[in-house]
């Protein structure tokens, strides 16, 4: 906390050196000013719907679990608990529905609604849990910079809700997450967070939230079922397997609000970019910081989140070795943006509760332009392509204990994601990506664990109403 | 009347007539020289009036893909005696084809309607930000377009909203003096008014230049203008934000 404090007064003498408010566009005749006619005052209000349908192809590996599973808590005809490809093979589906309602009052106030529907991928922890959640429910107050542009002026913002976190990659060229990405901080926290811009390059942002509770997941598409109230029948029966799980911060539960564990959060940023931040460049230096819950209760499992989960099974006699209720992040992100070309990294060290791992992820992706073709009413068929590719590697600095239900969570793991966005018409487009895990099991030996994913995604024209828009 | 007496009458006769053709002629010629000489007099001030002479030399990393020609030179006089028939505002065309404005810049008199037709499949939103010409068509389709009226002198930036690397400019002149040099880089303004004013010269990629003089004979006898590369000029959309989504919320 002392660390916490000291930062926030470097950051505040930093900003009182730089000049209060340089203007953020040079740009004389006002070519990357502002818009014309925008009142300071004018309400929009967006209501937009996104459907995503997919085809998965994936690998199907199995490692057995040495683990003595009582009888009776394995699937039938299973002598051994595995952990197996969450759903192998071949499968179509419709993943998302989801429909967002924003409102912005100038540009001091903003507030979204955001309901998904099916939410496969992104179900909390698994496939038991609610088909229909609230992703995001928040009201801004001030105004906010974008990423990797210049602020307009000194000044800030609070925001209240449930809201995804500001550390968080936020603009992503494929599917698929990579596994600093998954792990950390890619679901939405709830409670509080402010922030500040000191001139139009430096700024500092802090949260005050409930705090992700600490669970498993499988890195690619789907999560895994591990919990699932059917393997407490007689037979267990679950609808997909366990997948290989590493740790990551698990969504809060929207009905489960409280802050006896709260999780705060300092970051420092500084940007430079020109004067339509076409070429622009961020960097984001952030610490997290909230003590473990004995047991955080999550829909659709009967696991427990947090210690419990590192404790494992009452009966397992050899948990993981957790020397504290600490749980700390410190990391770094680095945005640029030259054009069309953007790159995203980001840097992870993370301790819970004594178990350490570095995380490294970075992705590169191009938009290009494609000559102007055919046109269905007065949308360009084929109008992009955006290839990507994106690396990301844990290293756990701990060892699993011989016999552990989930020796994955130690694997070393790197992952290559790799794929094409083409867009279809409008704002229709399609992705074919594939991911490549590799990790290196308790005896040394490295294994693959891939999986093709073909997204399409569309999104249907916002409705929008108020002045300013289109 | 005797035969004398009227070849007499017929001598006086012909004098007489031959004095009064005389003068008729003399009348019609003075007439003639003081028409010529009127006409001459009105027409000289504009034949022998102020000259600008200069040489416009391109330089820096986007001359290669330049020429001269591309480049405007303009007089505008300090006080302005042109007849306002000069500069009287016209309808302009700046379309959209291909993803691209076509031609990628003008010059028009200030109050000038400048259309947007679009020969496009697709829809476009041209706009304009720029301070005292600032405008919005919204989005439109295939069409003769949407037109917008320039009022400002200045240059103004236009782009579209649905795609980044639209752009072009419009230059709005308030003055009718203008020319483009040779492929030398020569140019000559003829009959501008005497006194002081301002030189403006530029080129789309250059920014505008301007200098007071003492008269237009005071133009320095050559003129380098830095020429950057082609590039989409820095803009942000229609809301002033940057085109690609950085939201962090609109995964």
């Amino acid at each position: 906390m002392r660390l916490l404090v000291m930062a926030i007064s470097l950051a505040a003498g930093c900003g009182a050196l730089l000049p209060p408010a340089l203007p953020a566009q040079p740009d004389r005749d006002g070519g990357a000013g502002g818009a014309p006619g925008r009142s300071r005052q004018e309400t929009r209000h967006t209501l937009s719907f996104d459907l995503r349908a997919n085809h998965r192809s994936s690998d199907d590996n199995a490692f057995p679990v040495a683990f003595p599973f009582p009888p009776g808590t394995l699937p039938p005809g299973q002598a051994n608990a595995f952990l197996r490809t969450v759903e192998p093979g071949d499968h179509t589906e419709v993943s998302l529905l989801s429909l967002q309602w924003d409102v912005e009052i100038g540009a001091g106030f903003a507030a979204r609604l955001k309901l998904d529907g099916i939410d496969r991928y992104d179900r909390n922890p698994t496939s038991t849990d609610f088909e229909l959640d609230v992703d995001e429910a928040w009201v801004r107050f001030g105004r906010e910079t974008a990423t990797a542009t210049l602020a307009e002026r000194s000044g800030g913002y609070v925001r209240v809700g449930k809201f995804g976190r500001f550390e968080r990659q936020n603009d992503r060229h494929l599917e698929s997450y990579g596994l600093v990405s998954t792990a950390f901080n890619r679901f939405e926290d709830a409670g509080l967070e402010a922030g500040a811009d000191i001139g139009p390059h430096f700024y500092v942002k802090a949260s005050f939230t409930q705090g992700n509770p600490v669970f498993l997941r499988d890195p690619n598409a789907l999560a895994g079922d591990n919990g699932t109230p059917g393997l407490l029948q007689r037979p267990a029966s679950r609808e997909l397997e366990s997948g290989i799980p590493i740790l990551y911060d698990a969504e809060i539960e929207w009905d489960g609000l409280d802050f006896e564990h709260p999780e705060r959060a300092l970051g420092l940023g500084l940007r430079f970019a020109n004067a339509d931040a076409s070429r622009a460049v961020e960097v984001l230096a952030f610490a997290n910081q909230r003590e473990l819950a004995d047991t955080v209760e999550l829909n659709g499992t009967f696991y427990g989140g947090d210690l419990d989960l590192l404790d494992g099974p009452d009966f397992d006699p050899r948990p993981y070795p957790v020397t504290s209720d600490d749980k700390e992040e410190v990391g770094a992100n680095l945005w640029l943006y030259l054009g069309d070309f953007s790159l995203f990294g980001q840097w992870v060290d993370q301790d819970i509760g004594g178990l350490g791992r570095v995380g490294y992820e970075g992705e590169v992706a191009w938009r290009f332009e494609l000559p102007l073709g055919p046109a269905v009413r007065g949308k360009q068929i084929f109008p992009f392509v955006q290839p990507a590719v994106r690396y990301s590697k844990i290293e756990p600095d701990f060892r699993a204990p011989a016999g552990t239900p989930s020796p994955s969570f130690s694997w070393e793991w790197d992952k290559w994601d790799y794929g094409v966005r083409l867009g279809l018409v409008g704002r229709t487009d399609l992705t074919v990506e594939h991911a490549r895990n590799r990790f290196i099991l308790g005896s040394g030996r490295e294994v693959e664990n891939d999986e093709w994913l073909v997204t399409l995604r569309v999104r249907f024209r916002p409705v929008r109403t108020g002045a300013g828009s289109p | 009347m005797s035969s004398e007496s009227r070849s007499e009458n017929s001598e006086l006769t012909v004098s007489r007539r031959g004095t009064r053709s005389g003068v008729l002629v003399l009348f019609l010629l003075v007439s003639l020289v003081g028409w010529q000489l009127r006409a001459s007099a009105q027409a000289q001030p504009a034949a022998r009036g102020a000259t600008l002479e200069t040489r416009v030399v391109l330089a820096g990393d986007g001359m290669r893909d330049a020429s001269p020609t591309q480049v405007v030179v303009a007089w505008e006089p300090a006080s302005d005696p042109s007849p306002p028939s000069a500069k009287r505002p016209g309808t302009f065309e700046l379309a959209t084809r291909d993803k691209a404005f076509a031609p990628s810049w003008l010059v028009v008199p200030a109050g000038s309607t400048v259309r947007f037709p679009n020969n496009d499949p697709i829809l476009h939103n041209v706009f304009s930000v720029s301070p005292g010409n600032a405008f919005d068509v919204g989005l439109y389709g295939r069409g003769e377009g949407e037109k917008a009226v320039l009022e400002s002198p200045g240059v103004v930036r236009v782009f579209c909203n649905v795609h980044r690397q639209m752009y072009a400019h419009v230059l709005v002149l308030s003055t009718p003096h203008f020319a483009h040099p040779d492929a030398t880089g020569r140019v000559r303004l003829e009959g501008l008014p005497p006194g002081r004013g301002r030189l403006l010269v530029w080129h789309e990629r250059t920014e505008l230049e301007a200098r007071d003089l003492a008269s237009p004979a005071a133009a320095p006898a050559s003129l380098q203008l830095e020429i950057t590369r082609r590039r989409v000029p820095p803009h942000f959309n229609k809301f002033g934000r940057p085109y690609g989504r950085r939201d962090r919320y609109g995964d």
